[in-house]
């Protein structure tokens, strides 16, 4: 059996425990969320976990308006694209940053985002 | 490989039915048919496209029910599904099977029907086609896919709200051409700018519609095409996929599967985009025609915008986008889209397209992008 330095579901656990945590390509150095198997850049299996700093800032970003069935209560609510410092990038529900001062560029702080069982990706201010 | 040609289309009335997807595949499946002039025993096989249906229709297994209703219920059958581009990815599929030689005429299309559910539920069931992990979790929504994009694009490129309004109301202008069209409205840029915003920078009138509807195409090899005066070949179709996921796709501004897609397919065809005549493309946002008509090689990277204000892609235009009022004014039916698309253009090579015909065209494209710029096809067609 293949070992996987990390699942999606063991990302949600860290990430709940206020850890951001990617893989890293042994080979090329890529940096992967969520997990692979295979490097899409150099087609190694050579993962190791990588932790990361959660820091970024914000590459595009959305308010959504209309929110699907179940999250009416939440909009508008803000979506975006972040590059983290480490150079990938990640996408997350923006909280604490009012909607209209949003702009790209605006440096950004990992925090997970926890409704009972489930576990989200949110940024929030730097 | 084995010429194939479309030799049949049939496309429902596009708008709110009160029949179910597989009644709507029917009965556009029966007009290709009827439209091909050939007996419905003649047909070999169907390739069926829908997305929804398990979870707005409660109904799976939909590739020999929409054989049953068509009356032809031991024919062989196959369910796609690619997001919007179901039947796009079905035709490519429906095509290899007569260009290898397993069958000589085959039936393939689809049909949707989401407008029997609330719009806050078909909102939720469409964002399935986006990742469930990473992407539904944090409540991105499609229209939210297509706003990253768009900001991204007005951010690299100047475009406007006000470019990305024109090509709303050039294709609500086109729409009116097309009696089965959603929308056969003329809108004007207020209408598009003071709508309400539904995913910033994206307003209402620059989504397009909820649709159910369905379209059909019967596809055959040359020996039974020549028999048909108004055959028109497929040169070629191409797939490309990208990744799933928002945060990993290489440029915002740009949608990479289209432009992977269209080289392959102009490729093909031994085609470039000056020889296009006339153009279906995936206008499921504004934005979205604006970032494709840089991708299928129309316009450079960051004109679009300025192509779509200039008037350079509507009828009489440079290169006619749309004729037929597009997802944003004919509707989209997400499962039928594809094969309505093809439906267009070979109504156009036909010559047969009426009000909207774009005058001696001999060359279409088709393009259908899936989901969050995941999965793309693009498909060209010609005349003898």
């Amino acid at each position: 059996m293949t070992e996987h330095v990390l699942t999606l579901k063991r990302f949600f656990e860290e990430a709940r425990a206020g850890r951001l945590t990617g893989i890293r390509c042994g080979k090329c150095g890529e940096l992967a969320i969520p997990p692979k198997e295979f490097c899409a850049g150099c087609q190694e299996r050579n993962w190791a976990l990588a932790p990361l700093t959660g820091k970024g800032a914000i590459t595009s970003f959305t308010v959504i308006r209309i929110a699907p069935r179940g999250r009416a209560a939440e909009a508008p609510y803000a979506v975006a694209v972040v590059k983290l410092e480490e150079g990938l990038s990640l996408l997350g529900r923006i909280v604490d940053i009012p909607l209209d001062t949003l702009r790209t560029g605006l440096p950004v702080q990992f925090r997970a985002l926890v409704t009972g069982d489930q576990t989200a990706v949110g940024f929030g201010p730097s | 490989m084995r010429r194939v040609a479309v030799i049949g289309v049939g496309v429902t009335k596009f708008g709110r039915h009160d029949r179910t997807s597989t009644e709507l595949f029917a009965e556009a499946a029966a007009e290709a048919i009827r439209d091909a002039d050939l007996a419905p025993s003649a047909i070999q096989a169907l390739y069926y496209g829908n997305v929804t249906g398990g979870e707005g229709e409660r109904q799976l297994h939909m590739g020999p029910l929409a054989a049953t209703l068509l009356g032809l219920p031991t024919i062989p059958t196959t369910r796609f599904e690619n997001a919007c581009a179901t039947s796009h990815a079905a035709f490519r599929h429906a095509m290899m099977e007569i260009a290898s030689g397993v069958s000589d005429v085959v039936l393939v299309g689809g049909a949707e029907r989401v407008l029997n559910i609330p719009t806050d539920a078909a909102t939720e069931y469409f964002a399935y086609c986006s990742d469930a992990s990473l992407e539904q979790t944090v409540g991105l929504t499609f229209p939210g896919v297509f706003a990253l994009i768009a900001r991204a694009h007005m951010d690299k490129y100047g475009t406007t709200e006000e470019q990305m309004a024109h090509v709303a109301v050039k294709n609500h202008r086109h729409g009116v051409l097309n009696p089965k069209a959603q929308f056969q409205k003329e809108i004007t840029l207020d209408t598009v700018l003071k709508s309400a915003y539904v995913a910033d920078p994206l307003k209402l009138f620059d989504c397009c519609p909820f649709t159910d509807g369905g379209a059909a195409l019967v596809l055959a090899a040359e020996h039974v095409a020549r028999k048909k005066p108004r055959a028109v070949w497929a040169l070629a179709s191409q797939a490309a996929s990208d990744t799933m996921f928002m945060h990993e796709k290489r440029d915002l501004s740009r949608v990479m599967a289209t432009e992977r897609a269209a080289a392959a397919a102009y490729r093909q065809a031994g085609k470039a985009p000056a020889d296009v005549d006339v153009v279906e493309l995936h206008d499921c946002f504004t934005i979205a025609e604006i970032v494709a008509t840089e991708g299928l090689g129309f316009f450079e990277p960051g004109t679009g915008g300025v192509a779509a204000e200039k008037g350079w892609t509507g009828l009489g235009g440079k290169i006619p986008v749309n004729p037929s009022g597009g997802l944003k004014a004919k509707g989209h039916p997400i499962g039928a889209t594809g094969a309505a698309q093809i439906a267009e253009i070979v109504t156009q090579l036909r010559g047969e397209a009426g009000a909207r015909q774009v005058e001696g065209a001999r060359t279409g494209l088709t393009h259908t992008l899936g989901g969050n710029t995941a999965t793309v096809l693009v498909s060209l067609f010609g005349r003898d």
